[in-house]
């Protein structure tokens, strides 16, 4: 069969694929109303939406970066410590570190949904030679890419043409092909990683630590823009250091290092070697062997992937070891407690759940570390600390309803067991508790390692905490409401989010409300706001309490 | 079995012109029928009859549009969480929590039916050794074959002893060894003449072996009910099968042999 087939064929199973990717529908999600016809529809412009959003980042991006290159006089500060090729080819080396962050971090996510939508083994039984099915598979990788590794493709040479010239435009193409290639074998190395030791992990404590761990990698993709735009001021720094010392190792090595060499070519290119000489004198042949190497790997990298993507479309075979059952306990404890439990053991196989759970606990550990590293001096510091325990607050109330939707994975058994309403939502409430407690205990240690003053922020945290509390019961309380009234899952994340974002409105004003009181009332003394503040977040947790638990919600 | 059926009624499970309707479409029509204590009631019928429709309604999945439905004299309308608690239900597909494994399943189930540690362990691990569980209990329920899910969700069912059991069509894709498990489990269950049975499948061979008295329904409507006897009598056959019986109830008889015509030679 020809490639032609092998398209034809693709476009069926990514049909299916996308109708996977937004209604889930193999893993037990209830299916939304309406035609099945519209439903395909529906999810293939869904799918496409997030692309289109995912290729004009990368298209932002990149002339974002061209008109970093182009206005040079705007940033007179860095240019008048480093050469200018050196800033331009460190401009170009962020753009392509995005690219394949952004890339890979796409894939991360969708690959998982590519592998669980069972597509290329509904395709192996029929009479398809083995060629036409790999070639299929490849199709339907290549696919999940298109939009978002064409833009790269297309966008990047043209904004670097434009601010630097067509011929630095077009030496871009290797770096450029080269970062779609890498991007495209980590996500497959980490789909396979996240089949067989993530959603495929066994139970255990030492495992569940592994799945974390992964999961926490899995969302640094997510922060690369913010630590490119934190990090950018101290790279430039030390490359400025580095162009002050002349030629070493440390500068031979940056030169060779990916993606620096692939980003000098067009610099070179445009102005010559002479540009970036000042870190090694022999620049030419290190820049030429680093970029062919990295040429050659990704050459290797594509004719991988052609053969591992059909692999990796299969669950693993089932292993078979014979263990006595009698080793195995089973430990029971409260209805809420369970579903906070199963609520973090499902989170920790499923990167969706996971990532709502590490963004809050994440973000507050990167707000805690740019506290700690501030330069500025102490009551500037405290409110930029109590800032954070404030976005930690919101963004926890923000995701945690959420977490319903873990409800509807196995929405028809759930129901059928004898736990009560009242139990998923307190067993939701302290998963939101949870994440509240452990990213504001994270900014609190950062800044009591550099100011202590225990009072003023244990005391904020512990104000805060009803607050936090009583949005999530407000959240859920209505969730619950209206998932009674509708009689089906509405929480989806994927066909019924507007909902949950929806109910997350009331609860960021409640969980916003306090601090905005203190920092009202605090001119007035601190004992006071935090009185204040303390006694609205009780307020607000007695009002809300009936509405989690009162009559029409449990 | 610790579980005491409470109220006034013994019965496990009665069903008063029970109702179910999708949009306009009806799939159960005014159903009546009690499973007795000490009884395996079978639930007959062709795909689509609205056996799967009734036991939904009777596990609280599916809110009836009409009649009435009681467990152990339970309403199962207004005691929603009384009912779910005195009965162990195996539905008919496994759409479970995939990312769990199954000994972390079975103590969520176990936490939520409020059963101790020792109690739930003790059972889990009888239960898996008779159905040859082991190292699957550890793996994630998404990498496991149609049977080992078959055989975790049938433990969840019995783990908590529960007087009345609902299963939908619970020996598909079991194997001979668990097949014959499953059957003898339930001869026992009931065997105490306190417990009951709600058995739902297609397979006549295996209600005429198990099931005390059998419903056939068709279209949902309840065609005929009784012991094996009482439908022979019903048909004037002395000497029909099950299927037989069946076929002759739900008037499919002569459209099952125009069926077989039409379709002529595998070969040709």
């Amino acid at each position: 069969m020809s490639w032609r087939e092998a398209f034809r064929v693709s476009s069926v199973g990514f049909s299916e694929l996308c109708f996977q990717a937004v209604y889930a529908f193999r893993q037990g999600n209830v299916l939304p109303p309406g035609r099945s016809k519209n439903l395909l529809a529906r999810s293939r412009r869904r799918v496409i939406q997030s692309k289109a959003v995912i290729a004009a980042v990368l298209g932002l991006l990149a002339f974002g970066a061209a008109a970093l290159i182009h206005q040079k006089s705007l940033n007179p500060e860095v240019l008048s410590s480093i050469p200018v090729g050196l800033f331009e080819s460190a401009v170009l080396t962020g753009l392509l570190s995005l690219d394949v962050a952004l890339l890979w971090w796409t894939g991360v996510q969708v690959v998982p949904i590519l592998i669980s939508s069972g597509v290329l083994p509904v395709l192996e039984p029929l009479p398809i030679d083995s060629r036409t099915l790999r070639r299929v598979a490849v199709i339907l990788y290549l696919r999940l890419f298109d939009l978002p590794a064409l833009t790269v493709l297309i966008a990047t040479p043209f904004a670097v043409a434009l601010a630097m010239g067509p011929l630095a435009g077009l030496a871009t193409i290797p770096g450029v092909l080269v970062v779609i290639l890498y991007a495209l074998a980590l996500s497959l190395l980490t789909g396979r990683f996240f089949l067989r030791r993530i959603q495929g992990s066994r139970g255990g404590g030492g495992r569940a630590i592994v799945r974390w761990a992964y999961l926490v990698l899995w969302l640094v993709p997510a922060f690369a823009m913010f630590a490119f735009i934190t990090a950018a001021p101290a790279f430039f720094r030390a490359l400025a250091t580095l162009a002050t010392q002349g030629p070493s190792l440390a500068s031979g090595l940056l030169v060779a290092a990916f993606p620096f060499s692939l980003a000098s070519l067009p610099v070179i290119v445009s102005a010559g070697a002479g540009s970036t000489a000042i870190l090694s004198p022999s620049i030419d042949v290190v820049l030429a062997a680093a970029a062919l190497a990295y040429v050659a790997l990704a050459a290797w990298a594509g004719i991988w992937l052609s053969r591992s993507v059909r692999s990796l479309l299969f669950v693993p075979a089932q292993r078979t070891a014979a263990l006595a059952p009698g080793t195995w306990t089973l430990r029971t404890e409260g209805s809420a407690w369970a579903v906070l439990r199963k609520d973090l053991r499902i989170a920790s196989r499923t990167p969706g759940y996971a990532f709502l759970i590490l963004l809050p606990i994440l973000d507050a550990a990167a707000l805690g570390l740019l506290t700690y590293a501030s330069p500025s001096q102490g009551p500037v510091v405290t409110s930029l600390a109590l800032g954070a325990v404030t976005t930690a607050a919101l963004l926890a109330t923000f995701f945690g309803p959420a977490f319903f939707a873990i409800e509807v994975l196995a929405y028809s058994y759930g129901r059928s067991l004898p736990l009560s309403n009242r139990s998923v939502i307190l067993g939701k409430v302290a998963l939101i508790t949870l994440m509240y407690v452990v990213g504001a205990g994270m900014i609190l240690g950062f800044t009591l390692l550099r100011f202590f003053q225990p009072f003023t922020f244990g005391a904020f945290v512990l104000a805060e905490l009803p607050a936090v509390v009583a949005a999530a019961f407000l959240e859920l309380g209505l969730l619950f409401r209206s998932a009674r009234r509708r009689g089906l899952a509405i929480t989806n994340l994927y066909s019924g989010a507007w909902f949950a974002v929806l109910v997350s409105v009331p609860g960021l004003l409640l969980a916003g409300l306090p601090p905005l009181l203190f920092d009202l009332v605090l001119p007035s003394g601190l004992m006071l706001a935090v009185g204040v503040m303390a006694a609205v977040a009780a307020l607000e947790l007695a009002l809300t309490i009936p509405v989690a638990f009162g009559r029409g919600a449990s | 079995m610790e579980t005491t059926p409470p109220g006034p009624s013994p019965t496990p499970l009665s069903l008063t012109g029970l109702s179910v309707k999708y949009g306009e479409r009806p799939a159960v029509q005014s159903l009546s029928l009690t499973v007795q204590p000490g009884e395996i009631y079978g639930l007959l019928g062709s795909n689509g009859a609205g056996k799967t429709s009734t036991i939904k309604a009777i596990v609280g999945l599916v809110r009836p549009d009409a009649g009435e439905v009681r467990v152990f004299g339970r309403d199962a309308l207004r005691d929603t969480l009384g009912v779910k608690a005195q009965v162990g239900y195996v539905p008919e597909t496994s759409m479970l929590y995939e990312a769990l494994s199954p000994r972390e399943f079975l103590e969520f189930v176990a936490s939520v039916r409020k059963m101790d540690s020792a109690t739930a362990t003790r059972r889990m691990q009888s239960y898996a050794e008779a159905f040859r569980l082991g190292a699957e209990l550890e793996e994630p329920i998404a990498t496991l074959s149609n049977g080992t899910r078959q055989k975790v969700l049938i433990i969840a069912a019995l783990l908590h002893a529960p007087p009345l059991l609902i299963l939908d069509e619970p020996l598909n894709s079991l194997d001979p060894r668990s097949v014959r498990i499953m059957k003898d489990v339930l001869l026992r269950y009931v065997a105490g003449g306190t417990h009951g049975v709600l058995f739902s499948t297609h397979t006549m061979e295996v209600a005429e072996q198990l099931c005390q008295r059998v419903g056939i329904l068709d279209r949902g409507v309840l065609r005929g009910e009784g012991t094996l006897t009482a439908l022979r009598g019903r048909v004037a056959a002395g000497d029909a099968s099950l299927e037989e019986i069946f076929l002759r109830l739900t008037e499919e008889e002569a459209g099952v042999r125009a069926a077989v015509d039409s379709l002529g030679e595998p070969s040709a």
